[in-house]
């Protein structure tokens, strides 16, 4: 089914291509494809809880995935996630393989070169963290250590300096690594900090609600310092598949979504204290 | 494997080198000093606290885990051949477990749930994986075939097309492929989805190496058989199908289960395209809680049960084909 699937887009991709030769943006093209599909695809990693991964069941969930289906339902469409690998999504290119990416994405300038960012859905605070046992006590007391992260993550481009979010709150760089042990998978830092104060890292830059998790489930681990940067979080479509007319559809849908504080009761429902109090993340700060 | 029929005397049965072992063994494990462990605590009576029995307790617990482990090679050596074996396995596995365990893990994390973690990943991705790995193999099979007679053929663009395509496939690195296929083919106009493109890059990647295994085994036939055949007048694909093959399988079986074995655990590279296979599977799911390592370890049974399966099967073809020749 896949390849008929397959087979049926590439013609598609194909005709888009044809006309791209004659104008740049092609109105409508692929959102005429998800009406006359009824199916909305949804690229969304699985490896970020509260924001979307596996549950018990086998199935999707999270605050991500929650949106997704928010968006397709008032598109009038069925929604369908699919899982390719954080790499693969930021690299652009879809040729339709999905629709849109409502994955936590914070727009970049590099990011904008090949994906449209149509609408900012929420902003999450990044924060450092250190080992319950670490001597270090202050943001400055990070200076010269090594700190992990994600690999090609904005946390990762915060340590390095050149962070270049678009239409992002202000912020300053509070701390200069000596090194950054940037790792493919950002839950591995974790793991590594468990092993004790500065045998790995000396401490982690992560999403607060991620760092929250994982202090919930026993880690070692405890915040340090106020949250160093919000990040806007958008929704991503396809530049290889320019289709003005579905960003519009979408930012119109996610500004209706702020309106009725849709957003917003989303956001208190998988955005949890330890003290049982929620976060509403969808206003900047 | 040949069998000698000049019976020597068992090296653990010789005084010398009995005590050469046990001294070394002595050596290694007062070098590793297992004081502090669950063997210290099992010998406090003797020593006293196990944390300050100083140079005399570090000794004590080497000289009875050394006593221990001669006196256990020691007794084996005296069952037979296939129980020695499988005790030998069974020890070596239960070591195994503890290593594992001494992780301090969270175990029943993998059976927590309904369905349990373990189950969704036989029920989910085990599927995924054998079909994948099954169809691969399938294509891998018939692509090196071709491969092979064109690489052996004296036509210039066969041998020319044949070689080129193992050298490119043998030289990149797998997951290199599965990102040039899934992301490098739309560019070209061709749309593949995940599943397709996975099972691209192995049967490629295979097909090449199975190519210059079968290449390989049809060589190995005496130029003479080719000479016979010629001479009583078969034509080329006759002597290829009635005559060669048949006598390079036998050499082509063990070298070929490897490489089925081999793509089988390969499989698990395809997860980074999002197919929810084993592996994906287990990194996903240990996301969500923060136990990673239950769940890779978990992916890790799944794997080694389905090679034992596939090495089983091996065995007995290869018995099948030794038989007739």
């Amino acid at each position: 089914m896949s390849i008929k699937l397959g087979l049926k887009k590439s013609s598609i991709a194909f005709t888009a291509l044809l006309l791209s030769i004659g104008m740049t943006a092609q109105a409508g093209v692929v959102y005429d494809y998800i009406k006359n599909n009824n199916e909305l695809m949804i690229a969304t990693d699985a490896n970020w809880a509260p924001f979307s991964y596996i549950n018990d069941a086998g199935e999707m969930e999270g605050f991500d995935v929650d949106v997704g289906r928010e968006i397709a339902k008032r598109m009038g469409v069925e929604a369908r996630f699919i899982t390719p690998d954080w790499g693969v999504i930021t690299a652009g290119n879809w040729n339709m393989r999905w629709d849109v990416s409502v994955g936590s994405m914070t727009p970049t300038a590099g990011r904008s070169e090949v994906l449209n960012f149509p609408a900012v859905y929420y902003y999450t605070p990044a924060s450092f963290a250190v080992h319950t046992d670490s001597p270090v006590t202050t943001l400055a007391g990070l200076n010269g250590k090594n700190i992990c992260t994600t690999a090609s993550s904005t946390w990762e481009m915060y340590l390095e300096g050149n962070l270049d979010m678009l239409n992002a709150p202000a912020f300053t760089y509070k701390v200069t690594p000596g090194t950054i042990t940037a790792l493919a998978d950002g839950h591995t830092c974790l793991d590594d900090t468990r092993l004790g104060a500065g045998v790995r890292n000396d401490g982690i830059i992560d999403s607060v609600p991620m760092i929250q998790g994982a202090i919930e489930d026993g880690y070692p681990i405890k915040f340090l310092g106020d949250p160093a940067f919000y990040e806007p979080l958008s929704i991503a479509t396809d530049k290889g598949n320019n289709d003005p007319e579905l960003d519009a559809e979408i930012a119109r849908i996610i500004a209706e979504m702020q309106k009725d504080y849709t957003l917003t009761t989303l956001s208190m429902k998988w955005f949890k204290n330890a003290d049982g109090s929620s976060n509403d993340y969808t206003v900047a700060y | 494997m040949f069998v000698d029929t000049v019976i020597e005397d068992k090296a653990l049965h010789k005084p010398v080198f009995l005590i050469g072992l046990s001294v070394t063994v002595l050596a290694i494990f007062f070098a590793f000093n297992f004081t502090n462990t669950i063997f210290g605590e099992f010998l406090s009576p003797v020593i006293g606290n196990p944390e300050e029995s100083g140079f005399f307790g570090r000794l004590a617990v080497s000289f009875v885990l050394t006593i221990l482990f001669v006196g256990n090679l020691l007794l084996i050596s005296f069952a037979r051949l296939k129980i020695q074996i499988l005790i030998v396995w069974l020890e070596l596995f239960i070591l195994f477990l503890a290593f594992a365990y001494s992780f301090d893990l969270e175990i029943a994390y993998i059976f927590s749930g309904q369905p349990s973690k373990i189950g969704l990943m036989i029920s989910k991705g085990l599927f995924t994986t054998i079909y994948i790995s099954a169809v691969s193999i399938a294509i891998a099979t018939a692509i090196a075939i071709v491969g092979a007679i064109a690489k052996l053929s004296n036509n210039g663009f066969a041998y020319a097309i044949a070689s080129f395509y193992t050298s490119l496939f043998r030289g990149l690195p797998l997951l290199l492929q599965i990102y040039l296929i899934y992301m490098g083919l739309p560019q070209l106009g061709f749309m593949i989805d995940a599943i397709p493109s996975g099972i691209a890059a192995l049967s490629l990647c295979y097909g090449a190496y199975m190519t210059e295994i079968f290449r390989a085994g049809i060589q190995s036939i005496p130029k003479g058989q080719w000479e016979a055949s010629r001479a009583l007048g078969f034509p080329f694909g006759l002597i290829l199908r009635k005559i060669i093959l048949p006598q390079s399988v036998p050499i082509i079986i063990p070298p070929t289960g490897n490489q089925f074995i081999a793509m089988l655990k390969d499989s698990s590279l395809v997860s980074v395209l999002g197919i929810w296979e084993i592996m994906f599977l287990a990194k996903k799911l240990g996301a969500k809680d923060f136990n990673h390592l239950e769940m890779l370890l978990t992916a890790a049974m799944i794997y080694w049960v389905l090679t034992i399966i596939l090495e089983m099967i091996q065995a007995r073809i290869e018995k099948k084909y030794q038989q007739k020749t």
